[in-house]
């Protein structure tokens, strides 16, 4: 578990880059949104000063998202840092039309952490963790609500019924499956499905961020 | 409307937290393909996802900046997705701007059967202008189904093994059909395609045997109407004037504007 790191609320970046420490949640701060977009631009075309910006918006983000799910702190570094590259090397496919840059970069970063996870413990093992319920969910959420530095995100996640917020917290935070997370809870797998589905709407009208 | 359990819908916001395992999430992109109202929706929930995720930052150790700037730097970067050249050049409306997602990628696999069949006709010596001419008008039909704005994609397993895929218009009432991996078939038989509606079956032709890599098409069918459905029969292989056996594919095709 990543006790230390996991905790730090040191918000001063070492570059001293005074934009990056305001980082905000991707959202309604549009011009925020579009920032990112329009340096993601610039690093589509090799530009190096473009690509540091966007790391300093975003290298925290990404480092945290793959801890929650990967917890090991050197494999989580290294996962986030192949994220990060994939950010430079791929700058070009991301299509503004399909979503705001801050959520392509997390949903880059999310996959590849969930692939982390699922590629090392072997199907079977997970399986009988599952089974055996041996990952207590609490542990999970404790670890991550320890961290949610933003009291909207907080707030909002608060506003979800027990089971919505549980199944999205397993889902998202702890990158377990569908299937397995209702075999944690103990609940239909079809329950599971229109909790997460439901939980997610709720929190993005809460959030009122929309693709 | 609240989707049933059942509906692949439900399947979204799982979907949007990487929670779907395989197979269910090959079965699940099917479905996508062909509904824009989920990637719609898979969109604005990613948002949500992307806000959970910055509430997690972690500020990273300071070594970490200098190893990932020095890797950037020394690393290659991808070019933007672009069109390839051969269905471009079959139709000039076919441009990127047009092109987005499940359509751009059609259209990379599209473009390898269009570039064969080019060839194909090529090497038919006396016939070629002919030929070509014929390549020309059906790569140019292909493009006008692809780029047409209410063009949908629909994929769906066939009974027999292979899959099949079609794009369709209503607007150019018209849809493009290919197949892959379809069970091979003796000499004698082929598989015929049928558009079937309220008034019964029109034979839409019969699909091509496959050369190239067990894909079969494009073949463009014109003559849509509302209500249709596409099927496909095994036939003796000069065609029936009516389906002769059961089924092995049934697509609705209604209600997919």
């Amino acid at each position: 578990m990543a006790e230390g790191r996991g905790r730090s609320r040191d918000r001063a970046p070492e570059g001293a880059d005074g934009a990056a420490g305001q980082r905000e949640a991707p959202g309604p701060g549009a011009g925020r949104a579009d920032e990112l977009g329009v340096l993601l631009a610039r690093v589509a075309r090799g530009d190096q000063a473009a690509y540091e910006a966007v790391y300093d918006r975003t290298a925290d983000r990404v480092l945290g998202t793959v801890l929650a799910v990967v917890r090991d702190p050197a494999q989580s570094e290294e996962v986030a840092q192949e994220v990060l590259l994939d950010v430079w090397r791929s700058a070009a496919r991301f299509d503004p039309n399909l979503g705001s840059a801050a959520a392509w970069v997390m949903t880059l970063a999310h996959r590849r952490a969930v692939d982390r996870v699922r590629s090392e413990q072997k199907a079977a093992e997970r399986q009988i963790r599952v089974a055996t319920s041996e990952i207590a969910y609490d542990e999970v959420t404790e670890a991550v609500e320890a961290r949610l530095e933003q009291e909207r995100v907080r707030r909002c996640l608060g506003s979800l019924t027990e089971l919505q917020r549980e199944s999205v917290t397993l889902a998202y935070y702890g990158g377990y499956t569908y299937r397995e997370v209702a075999g944690l809870l103990g609940v239909a797998v079809g329950t599971v499905k229109t909790r997460m589905r439901d939980g997610l709407i709720r929190l993005r009208d809460c959030l009122g961020v929309d693709g | 409307m609240r989707p049933r359990p059942s509906d692949p819908h439900t399947l979204a916001g799982a979907y949007a937290m990487d929670a779907v395992a395989e197979p269910d999430r090959a079965r699940f992109e099917r479905h996508l393909a062909g509904c824009e109202s989920c990637r719609q929706e898979i969109r604005g929930l990613r948002e949500a996802t992307a806000a959970l995720g910055s509430a997690a930052a972690v500020q990273p150790p300071a070594a970490f900046r200098e190893a990932v700037l020095r890797r950037a730097a020394r690393t290659r970067q991808l070019p933007p997705a672009v069109t390839p050249a051969p269905v471009a050049r079959a139709d000039g409306r076919l441009g990127r701007s047009l092109l987005h997602g499940w359509r751009a990628r059609l259209v990379v696999s599209l473009a390898g059967a269009l570039a064969a069949v080019a060839v194909a006709g090529a090497v038919v010596g006396y016939r070629m202008q002919h030929n070509l001419d014929q390549v020309q008008q059906h790569d140019h039909a292909v493009a006008a189904v692809l780029s047409a704005p209410d063009a949908t994609m629909l994929t769906a397993p066939v009974a027999t093994g292979g899959t099949v895929t079609v794009v369709m218009s209503h607007r150019e009432r018209a849809l493009v059909f290919t197949a892959a991996d379809l069970h091979l078939l003796p000499a004698a038989q082929s598989y015929e395609v049928w558009l079937i509606g309220p008034a019964g079956s029109r034979s839409a032709g019969m699909v091509p045997a496959s050369s190239r890599g067990g894909m079969a098409g494009p073949m463009v069918i014109s003559g849509l109407r509302a209500g249709d459905s596409v099927g496909l029969t095994v036939e003796p292989s000069g065609g029936s004037p009516h389906p002769t056996s059961p089924p092995v594919l049934m697509v609705s095709l209604a209600g997919q504007h």
